[in-house]
C-alpha cells in the first residue's frame, strides 16, 4: 500500500519508488479507490477541464444575489489590455482569472472546489494562465494537478482546509500552497523545489482570518483568490531561484494547524469579527435584510 | 483521504455547505419520498435561515427536490422550473431547539399522496446528515443505499428485515435502531453495500406491524 501522511512521506516515497511525485500521488489514489491509472488520470483531467470551462463561461454581466460581487474579472481584463499592466503579462492574467472564477462561484456558476468553493479561483488562475502563456500540453498540466491534490491532502490531514476550523489560511492559504507546488513542478522544479514552494506560499498566508461579510463567500473571498494566486507565483519563483525555507515544510503545516486552533471563533467563518463587523459590512447587511 | 475531495467536487457555487450540501439534502429527500414532489414546505433554521438567500440555499434545496445534483447548471433557476412544473413550494422558519446551525425541515407531499417529513443538516464540505425522518431521530449521510423502516416497537421486525436482506444477498454496512418509547413507534435505518430490490421493499410494506418503508436508492 502506498500511503503518505506528510510532505516528507511524499518526497521519500518518490525517491524510494523512483517515480515522480505526481505518480506517487496517482498510485496512492489508484490503490485507495481501486481504479486504474487511466481512470484516475481521466478523473483529474475532467477536473482540470471543468476549471477551464468555468473560466471560459465567465459572464461579465452577472451579479451575485447580494449585489456585492460581479464584473471585477472583466475590469481586470480591460485593464490588462490597456497597456498599463503593472505586473507583467503572466501575473496580469493570473489576477484576471482568479477574479473570474471567484466571481463565477459567487454567482452560482459551476466550479471545482479546490480545495474549497471559496478558494476555487487560485489553482485555475495559476494553471490556466501558465498553460495559455507557455502553450503547454494539457496532460502535463494534469500531472501538476496531482501535485496540488497530494499537497492538499497532506494539509487537510495535518491541519485543515476549512475556514470554519482554521480560518482563511486554511482555504486561500492551502490553495495558494497547492498552486505554488504545482507551478514549481511545471517550471521544471525538483521535489525539493516543489515542497519549498509550498512552504513559502503557506508561510505567507499564516494567520489569515475568515471574516466574510454577511457570511457570504464574496467579501473578502473573491479578491483573496487573486492575492493567493499571485502569492503562489512569488513562492514558486523563490523556490525555483534556489531560495529555501528555513522552516521545514511539514512544520509550516503544523504551525498552520496550531494557529488555526488559536484563532478566536469570531475570525473563523462566523461573521462576528474582522471585516464582517465593519460599518460598511453592516450597511450591506441592512440592505440584505430589507429585501 | 480521497484526493478528489481536495480537487473537487464539481459544484454550483457559492458554498459547499449552504449550496452543495443543500442540494444534497433535497436530492436525498426526493429519493426517500420515492416519487415526484407535488408540494413542499421548506422550513429553514440557523445559518441556513440567516445567510441562505445570499448562498442560494432555497434554490439549492428546491433543485435537489427536483432530482438535481450539486453540479447541475439549472440550480440557479430551480424556483422558476418548479413553478413551471406546478410544484407548490412554501418557505418558512423552522422553530427548532439546539439543532445543527445549518438545518432544514422539509414536509413533502408526493404525486401519489405519499408524505414525508425530513430534517437534514449540512455538515460542511458538501457532506450532509439526515437527522430525522417523520419525527424520529436518525443519522445517515446518504452515501449508501439506505433502507428506513418504521414499525411498531415489538419483537421480530428486525429479524424480518435482516433475514430478507440476507436472502437477497444484500450486505449491511451499518444499522441503527431508534424508538419513541417502549411499544411505540420505532425506526430502523440500515445502510447497505448493495441495492435492495424493489419487490422486497414492497413485500416489507405489507408486513403487519410495519407502518412505512422508505428507501434511498443510489441508482438513476
Ligand atoms: S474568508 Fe472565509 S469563506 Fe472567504 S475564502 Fe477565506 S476561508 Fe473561505
Amino acid at each position: 500500500m502506498i500511503i503518505y501522511h506528510s510532505i516528507n512521506d511524499l518526497v521519500s516515497l518518490s525517491e524510494q519508488l523512483k517515480l515522480p511525485m505526481w505518480q506517487v500521488i496517482r498510485k496512492a489514489d489508484c490503490e485507495a479507490r481501486q481504479v486504474s491509472e487511466e481512470e484516475s488520470f481521466a478523473t483529474m483531467k475532467k477536473m482540470y477541464q471543468t476549471m477551464k470551462q468555468t473560466d471560459a463561461d465567465y459572464d461579465k454581466n452577472l451579479v451575485s444575489p447580494s449585489g456585492m460581487a460581479g464584473g471585477a474579472g472583466e475590469k481586470m481584463r480591460v485593464f490588462n489590455a490597456s497597456g498599463r499592466n503593472l505586473a507583467g503579462e503572466y501575473l496580469g492574467l493570473v489576477m484576471e482569472k482568479a477574479l473570474k472564477t471567484g466571481e463565477s462561484n459567487a454567482c452560482m456558476k459551476r466550479i471545482v472546489a479546490a480545495p474549497t468553493a471559496g478558494s476555487c479561483g487560485v489553482i485555475p488562475a495559476v494553471f490556466l494562465s501558465f498553460e495559455e502563456f507557455n502553450h503547454m500540453l494539457e496532460d502535463r498540466m494534469v500531472e501538476a494537478m496531482y501535485i496540488t491534490a497530494g499537497i492538499g491532502a497532506v494539509i487537510a490531514e495535518n491541519a485543515s482546509i476549512a475556514g470554519a476550523s482554521g480560518g482563511c489560511q486554511a482555504e486561500i492559504g492551502s490553495a495558494s500552497a497547492m498552486a505554488a507546488a504545482g507551478l514549481a513542478y511545471l517550471q521544471g522544479g525538483d521535489n525539493e523545489c516543489i515542497v519549498h514552494a509550498m512552504a513559502f506560499a503557506l508561510k505567507n498566508m499564516l494567520g489569515l482570518t475568515c471574516d466574510p461579510v454577511c457570511g457570504l463567500v464574496e467579501v473578502p473571498c473573491i479578491k483573496r483568490n487573486s492575492a493567493g494566486a499571485v502569492n503562489a507565483v512569488t513562492s514558486a519563483q523563490m523556490a525555483l531561484a534556489g531560495i529555501r525555507s528555513a522552516i521545514a515544510p511539514d512544520e509550516v503545516i503544523d504551525s498552520m494547524r496550531r494557529i488555526g486552533n488559536e484563532l478566536p471563533a469570531c475570525l473563523k467563518e462566523t461573521g462576528m469579527g474582522g471585516l464582517a463587523v465593519t460599518e460598511s459590512a453592516m450597511k450591506v447587511k441592512e440592505k440584505l435584510d430589507a429585501r | 483521504m480521497n484526493i478528489f475531495d481536495i480537487i473537487g467536487p464539481v459544484m454550483v457555487g457559492p458554498s459547499s455547505s449552504h449550496t452543495a450540501g443543500a442540494v444534497r439534502i433535497g436530492y436525498i429527500s426526493r429519493k426517500l419520498l420515492g416519487e415526484n414532489v407535488k408540494s413542499a414546505e421548506i422550513l429553514l433554521y440557523g445559518s441556513f435561515l440567516a445567510t441562505g438567500k445570499g448562498h442560494g440555499t432555497q434554490k439549492a434545496l428546491v433543485a435537489g427536490l427536483m432530482g438535481m445534483k450539486a453540479d447541475d447548471n439549472r440550480i440557479p433557476y430551480s424556483l422558476e422550473l418548479a413553478e413551471e412544473l406546478g410544484i407548490e413550494i412554501t418557505f418558512g422558519e423552522a422553530l427548532l431547539r439546539d439543532a445543527h446551525p445549518n438545518s432544514v425541515l422539509l414536509r413533502l407531499l408526493g404525486e401519489t399522496g405519499r408524505t414525508l417529513e425530513i430534517m437534514g443538516e449540512s455538515l460542511g464540505g458538501g457532506i450532509v446528515n439526515i437527522a430525522q425522518i417523520d419525527g424520529i431521530a436518525t443519522n445517515f449521510s446518504g452515501d449508501y443505499p439506505t433502507l428506513v423502516v418504521h414499525n411498531i416497537d415489538q419483537p421480530g421486525h428486525v429479524t424480518e428485515v435482516t433475514s430478507m436482506l440476507a436472502h437477497k444477498s444484500v450486505n449491511i454496512a451499518s444499522m441503527q435502531l431508534y424508538r419513541s418509547n417502549r411499544g411505540g413507534d420505532a425506526v430502523m435505518v440500515i445502510e447497505c453495500d448493495q441495492e435492495v430490490p424493489a419487490d422486497s421493499i414492497q413485500w416489507l410494506e405489507h408486513i403487519e406491524g410495519i407502518k412505512k418503508v422508505t428507501y434511498l436508492s443510489l441508482q438513476g
